[in-house]
């Protein structure tokens, strides 16, 4: 769930996801599920003209499978707070 | 179709449903009674029995599509009309009518507002009933939500058993209106989440496109079930305003009729399976789904994002989690618009009641889980399996608890580490050459009653000599992480209003653990997570806590790693992760001992500390090092302070001050003759402001430390004082001077560019605080430093 948890912070924010077949795509991160399924809203491909046929793309769906890399702002990541939610994951498990 | 409402699910657990099967009979074409508005729907030049195929109006392909589809699509039978502009008196005023017509498919297609709804404003002004546009609707409790649904779904189950033999097919739509009051309903039930019959979706988007339907919908007296519409003042007054003013389709350029076509296409397209699933299957799904991702604690199992948004919105939740939840939950599953009146609360509201359902079920799974984990054992983890709703999956893989990609065993402590710890220290041995022996050996660690502490600092740079002295490294990472744990459990305690009990944390800090040579405490702060605990920490401490926590500090100075990397003398060349290091500690810990020595601490309790200062350290070394000489500078400025507030208010007992002057004098002996060390040598500086790309070094700590010494010192300190830092006093007033040169020069120079005048600024700036640090100390003594002298402060 702790990804699930931080994904759900982005919301709304702009962010770049690379996709296992290398296209990327940047978009506003419109939700995000469990499976971290990701719904992209006014999206522009980085090599338009690699990949023309996203560029009548305005929102999208990515399976949460597909993802390799989400790019984010650092400014997005509170780390600390993190590294608190990564203990509080290790402490339940513990349990 | 959905149609059937409840019998739909029992039918798709049973087997695969023949639609055509279903629906045999239904669509007959034999001549029908109350066809009358046939031609409406089909054109009026169409042969009976001709096949339409309402989902796509360019195919021509005769498959029973009048049977199959006649119930449920009515309405579509207009796009398709209208599509291939099949003329006629009547068709031409229906297709006009969609031209201006924004058809909002998205909108219709997850439209929960039933049947009702769908008349348009123009014909409600008409008609308007009671149960039409109704006034908001009044928040529903769930439990009338449920029950609206069961009420909806009783009525619909009511009319399919009537439908037919009153040899309707295209009924649905129409006779829904009469059956309103029937229900007795009031009228805020129309915004109820009902199912509707499929072919309201098609209405609700095709609805001013078709007159013939007027009619029918703006009469909606309670005719009741039996009578079928009368045709006699349904149709007069449905048509008259509808036609009127709206262009004709031949007015329509050919781009418009283009766009029209490529529009009606696509609202075929998004039709073709509307209504497959009734809301309650949608319901269903989504409750379904919800119950992955809601939880019963959600600070535990959500905690990045429930703390992230009370830190966003300054530490306020304003709504509840389930509310999020369904927030988030509406937006992601395309309900968002909240049907045709864009009711949103509504939608919110019954995704808020699914929320609550959710939670129910999630609160069983775990527990379901658990059991099932427990029998299965060990063994053979892959092949356990959970009964879920949707079937069998597999308990131990799941959205909580995914594969794991690494599988770190976990290792106990033991023979490596140890070995390990020796290496360490032996390394440090040969680093340290003048250093003494390694105390990595519990023997060692024993004996450290008897150590010197203020040489140790001396012996290296980076501290990890002082790290094996309290435990190792790995000791003290642990050590740090189980405070963190302590922490983490004491705030949760805390967000749940639980009491608190913090002895373990207590415990885990190892203030009173004497058995290290360094302080396992002392150690933690040599981490920046160590040093960024502290405030959470300082939380959850009554006051005796705190003051422990400060003696410690003040009596093991020497082994901060921070003194150490703040001293240019253990540090000449700090590395700019350092140098943040060091800023970081003077913004959190410095901050914690300021807040406390001024609104906890008595005289007493200051003199305390810095006995302990004194006492255990080389006080001469900690002034070489910023923070060491900040935290001087704090203890006897605020000691200094106490002295002045209560000799006007409570006057101090003799004996107290009497030992401050005691103290004062150990600690003004232990610095005499070495006061000057306390600036930084030149290169230092420069090296600093090299790397820190800065012009200026911000000496102001120096000179405050100075002020307060001297102002709580007597005359004869003070003379001491000014005769070591007369040199740096000197260098002072003759930085200032160069630069006030620079600023005449700058400010008098012809050309002016703004790179120019911001470097005057910061001249400027500069110029003034040094003349400012020099005389906060300089008025301490009465003495001024103005227009290139020093004279008396009058």
């Amino acid at each position: 769930m702790l990804f699930f948890s931080f994904f759900k912070t982005l919301v709304d924010q702009e962010v770049v996801v690379e996709l296992k077949n290398d296209i990327e795509i940047k978009g506003t991160l419109q939700s995000v599920d469990q499976f971290l399924n990701l719904k992209l809203d006014n999206i522009s491909c980085t090599d338009e003209n690699k990949y023309p046929h996203l560029g009548s793309v305005r929102n999208i769906f990515i399976r949460g499978s597909t993802v390799r890399y989400v790019y984010l702002n650092k400014n997005m990541v509170d780390t600390n707070l993190l590294q608190d939610a990564t203990r509080r994951e290790v402490m339940t498990e513990r349990k | 179709m959905s149609f059937f409402g409840l019998e739909n699910s029992s039918n798709a657990r049973d087997g695969p449903l023949d639609f055509e099967e279903s629906y045999k009979g239904y669509g007959g074409h034999e001549l029908e009674e109350n066809d009358y508005l046939n031609d409406e729907t089909f054109g009026d030049n169409v042969q009976v029995g001709t096949d339409f195929d309402f989902g796509n109006p360019r195919s021509s392909s005769g498959n029973n599509a009048v049977n199959g589809n006649a119930v449920g699509t009515t309405a579509r039978s207009y796009v398709a009309a209208t599509a291939e502009g099949i003329g006629g008196p009547r068709t031409n005023a229906a297709p006009a009518a969609a031209a201006p017509l924004d058809l909002k498919p998205m909108e219709s297609l997850w439209s929960t507002a039933p049947p009702p709804a769908m008349v348009p404003p123009s014909q409600g002004a008409m008609a308007p009933g009671p149960q039409q546009m109704g006034p908001p609707q009044p928040i529903l409790s769930m439990q009338d939500l449920e029950r609206q649904q069961r009420q909806m779904q009783q009525q619909f189950m009511n009319f399919h058993a009537m439908g037919p033999p009153q040899g309707l097919p295209q009924g649905p739509p129409q006779q829904q209106f009469p059956m309103q009051p029937v229900s007795g309903q009031p009228g805020p039930s129309q915004f109820a989440p009902a199912p509707p019959p499929p072919g309201v979706n098609v209405n609700i988007a095709q609805m001013p496109i078709g007159p013939a339907q007027v009619p029918v919908q703006a009469s909606p007296s309670p005719i009741g079930m039996s009578g079928g519409p009368s045709p006699g003042p349904a149709v007069g007054p449905g048509k008259m305003p509808l036609q009127g003013g709206r262009r004709s389709k031949r007015d329509l350029s050919p781009e418009e009729q283009r766009r029209l076509q490529i529009r009606h296409a696509k609202v075929e397209k998004i039709l073709k399976y509307s209504g497959l699933m009734t809301p309650r299957d949608k319901d269903f799904i989504t409750r379904y789904q919800l119950s992955q991702i809601v939880t019963e604690d959600p600070y535990n199992e959500d905690f990045y994002f429930q703390v992230y948004k009370i830190i966003q919105r300054g530490g306020v939740t304003s709504e509840s989690n389930k509310g999020l939840i369904a927030r988030a939950y509406l937006e992601h599953s395309g309900h968002r618009l909240g049907g045709r009146y864009k009711r949103t609360d509504i939608a919110l509201q019954r995704m808020q009641s699914q929320v609550e359902k959710a939670v129910t079920v999630a609160k069983e799974r775990p527990s379901k889980l658990k059991d099932q984990q427990a029998a299965a054992g060990n063994s053979n983890q892959d092949n356990k399996q959970a009964n879920t709703v949707l079937g069998k999956i597999s308990s131990t893989l799941n959205s909580k608890n995914p594969r794991r990609q690494l599988q770190i065993p976990r290792q106990q402590p033991s023979d490596p580490d140890a070995l390990k710890d020796v290496t360490d220290s032996l390394t440090n041995v040969d680093l340290t050459s003048s250093g003494p022996p390694s105390a990595g050996s519990s023997a060692a660690a024993a004996a450290s009653k008897q150590r010197r502490r203020s040489s140790y600092a001396f012996n290296n740079g980076n501290g990890t000599t002082n790290l094996n002295k309290s435990g190792g490294k790995k000791f003290i990472l642990e050590l740090i992480e189980t405070v963190y744990e302590e922490i983490l459990d004491l705030e949760a305690n805390l967000r749940n209003g639980q009491q608190t009990d913090s002895t373990a944390m207590w415990d885990a800090l190892h203030i009173d653990d004497s058995s290290y040579d360094v302080n396992p405490f002392i150690s933690m702060l040599s981490f920046d997570k160590g040093i960024k605990i502290m405030p959470r920490i300082f939380n959850f401490l009554d006051k005796q806590q705190k003051l422990k926590i400060l003696q410690k500090i003040f009596n093991e100075l020497s082994h901060l790693q921070i003194i150490i990397l703040s001293s240019y003398k253990t540090t000449p060349r700090p590395t700019l992760m350092q140098l943040k290091k060091v800023d970081l500690f003077q913004m959190i810990i410095l901050k914690i001992i300021v807040s406390f020595l001024s609104n906890n601490s008595n005289f007493i309790e200051i003199m305390g500390l810095l006995l302990h200062l004194i006492k255990n350290n080389n006080v001469s070394f900690l002034t070489t090092s910023k923070i060491g000489l900040n935290l001087i500078t704090i203890l006897i400025s605020r000691a200094a302070l106490i002295k002045q507030d209560s000799s006007r208010s409570n006057i101090l007992s003799s004996p107290e001050i009497s030992t401050w002057n005691e103290i004062y004098d150990k600690l003004f002996t232990s610095l005499e003759s070495k006061i000057q060390l306390i600036f930084p040598p030149r290169e230092y500086n420069d090296y600093i402001m090299r790397l820190q790309n800065e012009k200026f070094m911000d000496e102001a700590y120096i000179w405050q430390f100075l002020a307060s010494l001297a102002l709580s010192g007597k005359l004869n300190h003070q003379r001491i004082i000014i005769d070591e830092v007369r040199d740096e006093i000197f260098t002072t007033i003759n930085e200032a001077e160069t630069l006030q040169k620079k600023e005449t020069e700058l400010s008098t120079s012809p050309q002016r560019s703004p790179e120019l005048e911001t470097e005057l600024k910061s001249i400027t700036y500069n110029k003034e605080k040094l003349y400012q640090d020099l005389n906060l100390f300089l008025n301490v003594m009465g003495l001024v430093y103005r227009d290139g002298e020093i004279s008396e402060l009058k």
